[in-house]
């Protein structure tokens, strides 16, 4: 195998160091290396943001990320979105509550970029799902998913 | 194989108070909730009067409603298993790891149609890391693969009939270096010319697929005299229709897992029928059905893509894992997915209809071709379907419908969510609007004047339905929701260049198997009461998102009176209950629910008595409800349920209890297709709303509004998604999942070119949910995971063609399909004109 790259970043708020191949992918890393099977693999090429993590703080789909790059960074998977352990993010509590899960598949990635798009407090309807789009679900024809992220919206300006 | 125990058909009293003249009278529409908006009401207990004695053997009508708590049928729980997939813990099989276990890749043919002169594994044997390449001859029993038939074998040896015919097994210490020596497999093919038109395969002289023939069966629907309704008719259309196939697309591509273990082994699959992979995986390895232990792992979207196929990875894996001991992991990668798996049938229809000067349908002639690809699979099942489906819920006296299943070198054709009734009904709904227009007819009203109802109410096949027939009522119910009454006159019309449009489709749903399916229609539950007064519920059929978990939970704490958070309903598996068929024909909750009522009957023959000595009544007095046993009609006598489980437990008596359910023996003539298809039906009417880009032939549908007839709401928010993701997957199928094929090999086999619909393109939804009192399941609960998917696509068709003014009879609704049918017609003809 190609020699080894240490790559040292904050995963889920815990700083971790890894030795990887130059080619690994960040979504090995965490579910080989790291043991956080939350974030999955649906295509292995970008377009289907099953394997979407927050790379200082923007979802990124972690399948055409290489682990190396991430150097310094701080990485956020569905397993950390929540904060401490056993804590769900206000999205995650919604996509619950508004039965926005069906197969469960596309939803860790769905739960991170929900978040950051609860984070942007976007308003505007056709331009969260146009900040959706690039996680595809294939069971809830979306409609849920959008009452979680307007119910996680409003928590958020309830507080 | 009849059952010998007395079924469960709970509340059967109800039943038959409503079969009433009207089916506006017989609808108890009480909980006919109109949803506009995303956002889902708060929970709604629902009304007390709803949920008579849940007790499947103590139906008593003269009684009245026994029972004070509603219970959760028909609510808003939260879903068993959305916390865990939420937070990321949900372990589907690729999460599953174990020591020593290696990685599988499979060695396909990149052609379709060839013969096979040898196959060299040398070079894949070479790759470092490599444990193992197995070839047919490596197989132990038989290299045979197939639920009905057994065309197929699992390991090719002297012919390739289709794209990703496997040539090849490999198991690596890493899955790179599986697939490094899957592609190192070497293969001396001799092309032989394939046959990739279902249409030229039935021609003599066309290139055989099989030795048997390219039309491997043709089913048929024969009803009254043909020459004299045709002469009857004074308007005839004459339609072919070319409808496309559609791939799954589940997020969770194909895999599995192997475990082997001395002389038996275990599986752990991403699928929807544990028992199928059971029985193919034992003939493989030549073992008994008790040697094979199946369970379903956490599946991520099935949709009918993972009822029969996962049965293929894994009897490769189970081969891998038994030569060499250890466990076995085949994950498909998404090209591979797309390019192998299964697809929904694309098929030719041809249509002759005729009606008569009031738009009354005299006749109607249906010829189906169905692209079965290399191998017969699940084609026959689907054909079946199709074949009833053909004519929809209206009242047409003569029918003559053939529906033919045809190998070609094309993708194998299999079950796909609707199974053959999406394609005909597309059809179908076409030639309506059609022959609306030739009379001047609004396409609303010829469907009024040929539903099915109460007067009107024997099908194609001659059944007579029982019940309340609701055709009428979701048609005027959905029409409403989508304000059809007045759409022309308010079309928005220059306000930009877009053209709006609406149509309307019907469907009338078979619920669970057909005739031909009844021997895998059975299922079977266990249900264990714990001493804390908690439950263990088994069942054989899977939850593959559609919310199967839920459904079994609610009616298992409804019938137990308990909270479903005591419930917990664990995935099937091959040891802990009875073959209970595939999760398919949207009969997950009808099936389950009904095994676990008769086991919750049967535990109540123990529970009863204990109960009744705590509450110092007569068993039969004994009611459960509110976590509480309690004496009927007497709130104040009552034990909690949890004091009885552990009295149950002290006293050593069996907590324990299984339950087994099958429909009732029908009665049909394949030959004729004339019989009892089906057990019951659902019925539902979408209509829909389009723009329309007449200049690119882009189609953007605006809105969907949907009735539907679904006898009980068990949970209401796995309903509403199922009818939500129905809709979206079927505006997919409908306007941009196009397989395009060159030589039968896919031409598109990735998401960016395979394109289904993404948040952007989501339609407002409406929804109308209309129960009713008639033929059901539990609590008279009727499946809805197809029928929500089946009319979406043609009412969309119907309003494109409404918004255009023209036809377009070739799915999917493309851009470069609309603009060739646009033609003359075409904002820019003149261009193409003048270059002419
Ligand atoms: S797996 Fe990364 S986008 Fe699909
Ligand atoms: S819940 Fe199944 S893909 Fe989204």
């Amino acid at each position: 195998m190609a020699e080894r790259i240490a790559v040292t970043f904050t995963l889920n708020g815990e700083k971790r160091s890894f030795q990887v191949p130059a080619g690994r992918r960040l979504l090995d890393l965490l579910r080989d290396d790291a043991g956080l099977t939350g974030t999955k693999e649906g295509c292995g090429a970008g377009e289907c943001g099953a394997c979407t993590v927050l790379l200082d703080g923007r979802p990124v789909t972690s399948c055409l990320v290489l682990a190396a790059s991430v150097e310094g960074c701080e990485v956020v998977t569905v397993e950390g979105l929540g904060g401490a352990a056993g804590h769900l993010h206000p999205f995650q509590r919604a996509l619950v509550d508004t039965g926005g899960v069906q197969c469960g598949f596309c939803t860790p990635g769905v739960a991170v970029t929900g978040a950051a798009i609860v984070a942007l407090d976007v308003a505007d309807p056709a331009e969260q799902a146009r900040l959706l789009a690039g996680n595809l679900c294939r069971c809830t024809g979306y409609t849920k998913i959008f009452a979680a992220l307007e119910a996680a919206r409003e928590a958020r300006h309830a507080k | 194989m009849p059952s010998k125990r007395p079924t469960a058909r709970p509340v059967e009293g109800r039943r038959w108070k409503v079969e009433g003249p009207a089916p506006t009278q017989a609808v108890k529409s009480r909980e006919s909730r109109v949803s506009a908006s995303p956002h889902p009401a708060k929970p709604a207990r629902p009304a007390p009067a709803r949920t008579t004695d849940p007790g499947p053997r103590t139906p008593d009508p003269g009684l009245g409603p026994r029972t004070p708590d509603p219970g959760p049928l028909g609510g808003r729980h939260v879903r068993p298993d959305a916390t865990s997939k939420v937070a990321g813990l949900t372990r589907y099989v690729g999460d599953l790891a174990l020591p020593g276990m290696l990685h599988a890749a499979l060695a396909t043919s990149k052609v379709a149609a060839a013969t096979i002169a040898g196959i060299d594994t040398s070079a894949a044997v070479a790759v470092p890391d490599v444990v193992s390449v197995l070839t047919a001859k490596d197989i132990p029993g038989q290299n045979l693969v197939g639920v009905i038939f057994t065309d197929q074998p699992l390991l090719v040896t002297d012919r390739v009939r289709m794209v990703g015919d496997r040539l090849a097994v490999v198991a690596a210490r890493t899955p790179e270096a599986a697939w490094a020596a899957a592609r190192a497999v070497t293969a001396d093919l001799r092309p032989l010319s394939g046959v990739y038109d279902p249409v030229a395969a039935m021609a003599p002289g066309s290139p055989t697929v099989h030795e048997s023939g390219n039309v491997f069966k043709t089913f048929r629907v024969i009803r009254g005299d043909l020459a004299r309704a045709r002469k009857a008719a004074s308007v005839v259309v004459e339609a072919e229709y070319h409808v496309g196939g559609q791939d799954h697309a589940y997020l969770e591509p194909q895999g599995c897992l192997a475990i082997p273990e001395g002389q038996r082994i275990t599986i752990v699959a991403s699928c929807q029928c544990p028992f199928y992979i059971q029985h193919a995986v034992a003939r493989v390895l030549g073992l008994s059905l008790a040697a094979v232990r199946v369970e379903q792992a956490p599946t991520g979207g099935g949709f009918g893509g993972k009822e029969d196929y996962p049965s293929e990875p894994a009897a490769c894996a189970a081969l891998l894992a038994w030569r060499t001991g250890r466990p076995v992991r085949l994950l498909y990668h998404r090209e591979l997915d797309l390019q192998v798996s299964t697809k929904r049938h694309a098929a030719v229809v041809r249509h002759r209809w005729g009606a008569d000067a009031k738009g009354k349908l005299c006749f109607a002639e249906v010829e189906t071709i169905m692209d079965a690809g290399g191998y017969v699979g699940l084609s026959t099942v689907v054909a079946e379907r199709a074949n009833v489906s053909a004519i929809g819920p209206y009242d047409v006296p003569v029918v003559d419908v053939k529906t033919h299943v045809v190998y070609t070198n094309n993708l194998f054709g299999g079950a796909y969510r609707g199974f053959g009734a999406p394609q005909v009904t597309w059809a179908a709904e076409a030639t309506l609007d059609k022959l609306a227009r030739s009379l001047g007819l609004d396409p609303l009203e010829i469907r009024r004047r040929n539903v099915l109802d109460a007067r009107k109410r024997v099908l194609c096949t001659g059944q007579k339905l029982p019940g309340p027939v609701l055709a009428g009522e979701v048609l005027e119910r959905a029409t409403a929701l989508a304000g059809w009454e007045g759409f022309k006159a308010r079309r928005p019309a220059g306000d930009d260049h877009l053209r709006r449009g609406i149509g309307v489709s019907l469907v009338l749903y078979g619920c669970s198997l057909h005739w031909g399916g009844q021997k895998l229609d059975r299922s079977s539950a266990v249900v264990i009461l714990q001493p804390d007064g908690s439950v263990i519920v088994r069942v054989g059929l899977a939850e593959i998102g559609q919310g199967n978990l839920t459904a079994a939970q609610t009616i298992a704490a409804q019938a137990l009176g308990v909270d479903p958070s005591m419930v917990q309903v664990w995935q099937p598996d091959t040891t802990t209950v009875g073959d209970s068929g595939p999760t398919v024909a949207s009969r997950g909750a009808h099936m389950s629910g009904m095994a676990i009522l008769d086991a919750v009957a049967r535990l109540r023959t123990r529970l009863d008595p204990v109960a009744a000595e705590l509450l110092e009544c007569q068993p039969s007095e004994v009611e459960l409800a509110g976590s509480f046993a309690r004496v009927a009609g007497q709130a104040g006598r009552a034990v909690p349920i949890s004091r009885v489980a552990a009295e149950m437990a002290s006293r050593r008596i069996e907590a324990i209890s299984t339950g087994w359910y099958h429909p009732p023996e029908r009665e049909y003539d394949p030959r004729t297709g004339q019989g009892a298809a089906y057990e019951f039906y659902a019925l539902a009417c979408h209509v829909a709303r389009v723009a329309v880009d007449p200049e690119l032939g882009l189609v953007k549908v605006e809105e969907v509004s949907a009735s539907h007839d679904v006898g009980r709401v068990i949970h209401r928010d796995a309903l509403e998604g199922q009818i939500q993701g129905g809709i979206v997957q079927a505006m997919g199928w409908g306007v941009s999942e196009a397989l395009p094929l060159k030589d039968g090999v896919l031409q598109n086999p990735s998401f960016t070119d395979y394109v289904i619909p993404t948040s952007a393109d989501v339609p407002a939804i409406k929804i109308d949910i209309l129960e009713s009192d008639g033929p059901g399941g539990p609590y008279g609960a009727k499946g809805i995971g197809e029928p929500s998917f089946i009319p979406t696509a043609s009412a969309i068709r119907n309003a494109v063609c409404d918004a255009l003014g023209i036809d377009v009879d070739t799915l999917p609704l493309t851009p470069p399909t609309v603009v060739a049918a646009l033609g003359d017609r075409h904002p820019h003809a003149w261009v193409l004109e003048v270059k002419r």
